[in-house]
């Protein structure tokens, strides 16, 4: 139900890992490696999250813009669902869907700014029918629920809501979007998770906190650990890395412009 | 150009170019379906009546609502994105059921499938007013307003105001395992009001006024349930009275006019609202702007007991006001409503609406009427007088309006069964485009089963006693 997460399609379409770090096979055929598969979706949600900025949308509609791209390619290959489309015209159809709706001809125009391949082409027609297409391949599921708004409810009732940490905690809510954890585990464990960490980091005793939370915290952990592996990995030869897998797709993407890879809250 | 067969080829290809709209004439979603005919228009589309022939469910029948490409050539309507994402996530016996979302890529054209229900609130009152020419018996009343709110109560508590109810969004269940349930219909214009990214009133959208709360009418900026329930209480009385309870006339403006006529309607059955008993009245921008007319006080008469005709110390009256009380605050909830004593009096409400206790007559209630000269393009189609070549005879009517020439234009009229024409001019439901050029239709081959429909169509004025012409457009 909407506004239910546990009734919500959203929580019943969840995936294990396993499920979502798969290559589909057209891909694989080019060669694309599971690693890469993961960059050039982090590659796409930079993309997005960049482009978001010149067609000014809240953040809420960026996180359910990044969410549609990846549930896109749980089902479908980059090959045959160019990423150049597909990541501005999620963000085009999460506008919608989160009423904050942005003409066709206003993202053509920013996507047009943005730095890209004189060669690619990218019109109004090309956004509306990726938009139907982005419609079958998520099955019509469009409600998407985010770590925000539990975020600022927990960081409330830890006592933890001051500007610094609210910060640091949203920043790397952010940042979870260049993983694909949104498709894997609640967005209060997500939530609670970038708690944790911030936590470390800024030296807070959470500890009883956690404790009272009737929540798994093995689960909380590991995606703590999966956050900061994914820091960890990449702060070495981002832009080199996605080169190569850009290479692989060949004619497909290797237009996709490239992102000087900045996590917010390094 | 051949018959529909011979143009596959051609078509074919076409499509492949489009993301694969179909493989024949009829795109392959559609295959799983017969169309029957159109059944509603409105803004947004059309709606079709179809039965589905895939096995296990043969001869469904299914309301298909056809979205148009956007005239402002972006996208899929933001209205059909909401409708459908709330209704992906909605399952309740007392809201309408989507089972099914198709995309034709060929002509950008999007169809919802849905359960399909015979009638609605708004063709029950109509058949009582002007045909069978009394009340709607006690039961019936009570079983359709508990399931009203039974939906209602669902929607609330998970965070959804329907925000456009009106009778002939109710709907009921015809014949079948589900005779006589209400489903809640056409969540256009429905919202999560959790967390909205900007003031709910921002929308810009214009519903029917004579269902609309007074604090919208005042200028409301943010909706609550409430509006439902002020919705509710409107619809209640007009299945008492069979009459609409307030029937402004509506200024027709953007954005948002002010309502005057309405709320003077309200007023005058209700009385003024007083800062008394609605101390946020004061904050209301009409109420502040417009103080000559609206806080002029001219009515004091509390007289809605008189209005629907029952003792004010009746449950059915108690319920009645509290659904119509000013202050949305104070205006009772879905959830307080269902336990209301109105409720734990006989006759007790029932599952199946339409079927009172026995020995009481059961009202056969008209089927919807269907124009079977529509196919799913909204394009009438003459049936020539071999149905063989029907290709050739349909390419030759197209306006040509879809702009996917190349499809269409030699697209058979899909799976329609031919039917007689007569009253075909009342149903006013295809505007200009049904039959231009007044070409007498094929007679049908299978007049019997719909004899029903046709002989409720041809009577198109009927001393419409309140409605005006044209007030109404089918949603569902």
């Amino acid at each position: 139900m909407a506004a239910n997460f546990w009734t919500s399609s959203h929580y019943k379409q969840l995936l294990d890992q396993e499920e979502v770090d798969v290559v589909h096979p057209l891909d694989k055929e080019k060669g694309i490696t599971l690693a890469e598969f993961k960059l050039l979706k982090m590659h796409m949600a930079n993309y997005i999250w960049k482009l978001a900025t010149h067609v000014k949308v809240r953040q809420r509609v960026v996180a359910t813009a990044v969410t549609y791209m990846r549930r896109v390619y749980t089902r479908k290959s980059l090959s045959e669902y160019d990423p150049r489309h597909v990541a501005p015209t999620c963000l085009y159809l999460a506008a919608k869907a989160e009423e904050s709706t942005v003409q066709a001809r206003l993202l053509v125009f920013y996507v047009k700014k943005m730095p890209t391949d004189e060669k690619f082409r990218f019109e109004i027609k090309d956004v509306l029918e990726m938009e139907m297409k982005i419609l079958e391949a998520i099955n019509y599921y469009l409600v998407v629920f985010h770590p925000y708004r539990s975020l600022s409810q927990l960081l409330q009732d830890a006592a933890l809501n001051d500007i610094s940490m609210t910060q640091l905690t949203w920043g790397l809510v952010n940042d979870t979007y260049r993983m694909d954890l949104i498709l894997v585990h609640p967005p209060h464990l997500i939530a609670l998770a970038c708690i944790y960490i911030a936590s470390v980091l800024r030296d807070k005793d959470t500890t009883s906190w956690f404790e009272e939370l009737r929540v798994d915290m093995n689960v909380v952990k590991n995606i703590s650990i999966e956050i900061l592996d994914f820091y960890e990995n990449h702060r070495i030869n981002m832009e080199e890395r996605l080169n190569v897998a850009m290479a692989k797709l060949g004619s497909t993407i290797h237009n996709l412009e490239i992102l000087q890879l900045t996590p917010t809250s390094y | 150009m051949g018959d529909g067969s011979g143009n596959r080829g051609v078509t074919h290809s076409n499509n492949n170019n489009n993301g694969g709209g179909g493989t024949s004439n009829k795109p392959e979603w559609l295959q799983q379906y017969d169309l029957i005919g159109k059944i509603g228009e409105g803004t947004y589309g059309l709606v079709f009546l179809a039965r589905t022939k895939t096995p296990g469910n043969r001869g469904k029948s299914i309301a298909i609502k056809k979205f148009k490409q956007s005239k402002d050539g972006d996208g899929v309507s933001p209205t059909a994105i909401r409708e459908i994402m709330l209704l992906r996530e909605i399952s309740h016996e007392n809201v309408v059921k989507l089972v099914n979302v198709h995309i034709n890529h060929a002509d950008m054209s999007l169809y919802l499938a849905f359960d399909y229900a015979e009638h609605d609130l708004y063709e029950i009152i109509r058949h009582h007013r002007d045909k069978v020419n009394h009340a709607i018996n006690q039961y019936t009343v009570k079983s359709l307003l508990w399931q009203l709110l039974n939906g209602l109560n669902y929607l609330h508590s998970n965070w959804i105001i329907h925000r456009d109810l009106k009778p002939s969004n109710i709907l009921v269940m015809g014949d079948g395992e589900e005779q006589g349930v209400v489903k809640i219909a056409d969540f256009g214009l429905a919202r999560i009001y959790q967390a909205p990214l900007k003031p709910l009133s921002e929308n810009g959208v214009v519903v029917t006024i004579w269902y609309r709360a007074p604090e919208l009418l005042l200028g409301a900026k943010h909706y609550t349930s409430a509006v439902d329930m002020w919705a509710v209480g409107c619809i209640f009385a007009e299945l008492l009275t069979l009459k609409p309870l307030f029937q402004g006339a509506e200024v027709k403006a953007t954005p948002n006019p002010f309502q005057l006529d309405q709320l003077d309607k309200i007023f005058k059955v209700l009385g003024h609202p007083t800062l008394e008993k609605w101390p946020t009245l004061a904050n209301l921008p009409h109420w502040q702007q417009d103080s000559q007319h609206i806080q002029g006080h001219k009515y004091d008469s509390h007289g809605l007991h008189s209005f629907v005709h029952l003792s004010p110390k009746s449950p059915a009256y108690d319920l009645l006001s509290k659904m119509l009380e000013y202050d949305p605050r104070k205006r009772i909830t879905a959830a307080q409503a269902l336990e209301h004593e109105y409720f734990r009096i006989e006759p007790l409400p029932g599952r199946n609406g339409l079927v009172p206790f026995q020995g009481e007559k059961v009202v056969n209630y008209p089927t919807r009427p269907v124009d079977t000269t529509t196919d799913f393009e909204g394009t009438t189609s003459l049936q020539p007088s071999q149905p063989v070549s029907s290709g050739n005879a349909v390419s030759g009517n197209m306006p040509g309006a879809h702009g996917v020439p190349s499809r269409n234009a030699t697209r058979p009229p899909m799976g329609m069964q031919r039917m007689p024409p007569q009253g075909m001019a009342g149903y006013n439901l295809a505007g200009g485009v049904m039959n231009p050029g007044g070409i007498p239709m094929q007679r049908g081959v299978n007049p019997q089963a719909h004899q029903q429909q046709q002989l409720r169509r041809k009577d198109p004025g009927m001393g419409m006693s309140g409605y005006p012409p044209q007030q109404k457009q089918r949603r569902m």
